[in-house]
């Protein structure tokens, strides 16, 4: 039996636009799991990073939004190293970031560093987190 | 006769100036020793720490393009540095100057109209040329490698670091991503290896030296970065090594200055010793302890290099 999927507007848009930000062609995901076996951080991830690039070939934007697993990533490029088909999933991921963000809104800003720390830390962490995680 | 020594540029980085100045004077001792003298860009900047993923933030690159920009215009052809991020953000901004047409005529244009101040004379200049990608960016360990090479380290050991067990960290951003960074082969490197053979140490190999130590999820999710440290560290240890090596600024923040967090959460967990792999190099070409800053690190490593208590060489 054949099954065909009919995308809506805004889920095809959605698609059309991380493959535009990322640069990347997500399509060519066939679901191998690689990046997801090598992750160093899926232990803590809600969903896997194969699950990610599902969730945009289907066009979900509704399921990534509130994910953990987007900002887990921290573009160590394990999985692009290990893609069979070249896919760059820290770019997906952070197109995907970039979309979901809550305009106006910082996922990390300043005021989340405690005080105590402020002396400790090293300015490439500071601006590399901020670059990351806030607009 | 003293011997002239060649002119290289070098960028240490903000965090070198600041939190980790041990990385930046040891870079400075072992290239003066080796016959290096060191320029650093004018008025150079932060690099921006993190390559723009997506074209979105493109504008990210104007910052490693200025830099490098600059290196251009004060008649360098190669600058190096010490900082994996740095040099994965300058590499890969130099890389897009090159293969990206539409990122070279954004970026260029965006910097054209730069206004530089002379500081003497006040004298303002703009109007900037394009900057094509024609300044090779390196790492020291490449540098090391393809340029000063083994042979020249060896003739110039002054102490003997056999008894120093140690494992090489090459963490993420000194190989990946694939393809684009090519100081060596991402999934099999050794550059690391060798350069700890060639200054006299014993390497041991594990598994955990291409992981991620949690990069700057240190801040924004502490406890999934020191489960990441952890068993980067654990890993180290029951391979049997006493030391760590890396260049990185950041791992070294989540592999050293954080080992206390790292044992409230894994109470078994055992301290170690990381190092710099230039105070290890700096170390063997027999610089002063005093320039290793080794008083800055938090599981003190003295006497992994033999230094006791009173800070006398055993």
């Amino acid at each position: 039996m054949r099954i065909k999927l009919k995308f809506e507007e805004n889920e095809k848009k959605f698609i059309d636009r991380v493959n535009e930000l990322s640069g990347e062609n997500i399509y060519s995901c066939y679901q191998c799991g690689c990046c997801s076996s090598g992750c160093p951080f899926v232990f803590e991830m809600d969903i896997l990073p194969n699950q990610i690039i599902r969730l945009v070939q289907m066009g979900r934007e509704e399921e990534l939004i509130g994910s953990k697993a987007l900002f887990l990533c921290a573009s160590c490029f394990t999985c692009q190293s290990r893609c069979p088909k070249g896919i760059n999933i820290a770019n997906v991921a952070e197109a995907v970031r970039h979309l979901i963000e809550p305009k106006g809104k910082d996922y990390f800003g300043p005021q989340e560093i405690p005080v105590e720390l402020a002396d400790e830390l090293p300015q490439q962490a500071l601006v590399a987190v901020y670059r990351k995680f806030s607009k | 006769m003293v011997n002239k020594k060649t002119k290289l540029h070098y960028y240490p980085g903000c965090t070198l100036k600041e939190k980790t100045t041990n990385l930046d004077n040891t870079t400075y001792a072992v290239m003066d020793l080796l016959g290096y003298e060191l320029i650093e860009p004018e008025n150079w900047t932060c690099c921006g720490a993190e390559f723009p993923l997506t074209e979105e933030k493109i504008v990210g690159l104007a910052a490693p393009v200025r830099i490098l920009r600059q290196v251009k215009l004060e008649g360098g052809n190669e600058v190096f540095t010490v900082c994996s991020f740095c040099f994965n953000v300058l590499k890969r901004a130099n890389e897009a100057m090159v293969t990206d047409p539409l990122k070279h005529k954004r970026i260029n244009a965006f910097l054209k109209d730069d206004i530089a101040i002379d500081r003497v004379t006040g004298e303002k200049t703009t109007d900037f040329p394009e900057y094509n990608g024609d300044v090779s960016v390196l790492h020291l360990l490449e540098f090391i490698r393809d340029e000063i090479g083994y042979e020249k380290i060896r003739s110039l050991l002054k102490r003997d670091l056999s008894k120093v067990k140690v494992v090489p960290y090459y963490g993420c951003r000194l190989l990946r991503p694939k393809g684009k960074i090519g100081i060596d082969e991402p999934d099999d490197p050794s550059i690391f290896e060798e350069f700890l053979e060639n200054i006299g140490c014993e390497v041991i190999d594990f598994p955990f030296k291409q992981e991620c130590c949690g990069s700057y999820l240190s801040l924004s999710m502490p406890d999934a970065a020191s489960e990441a440290s952890y068993n980067i560290l654990r890993s180290a240890e029951l391979n049997g090594a006493d030391v760590v090596a890396l260049s990185c600024p950041l791992c070294y923040y989540n592999l050293d200055r954080r080992q206390d967090r790292i044992k409230e959460k894994f109470p078994e967990f055992h301290e170690m010793p990381v190092f710099f792999f230039t105070q290890l190099l700096a170390w063997a070409l027999g610089v002063d302890e005093e320039v290793l800053g080794l008083d800055q690190h938090f599981c003190d490593p003295r006497s992994a290099i033999g230094i006791d208590k009173s800070g006398v060489e055993i």
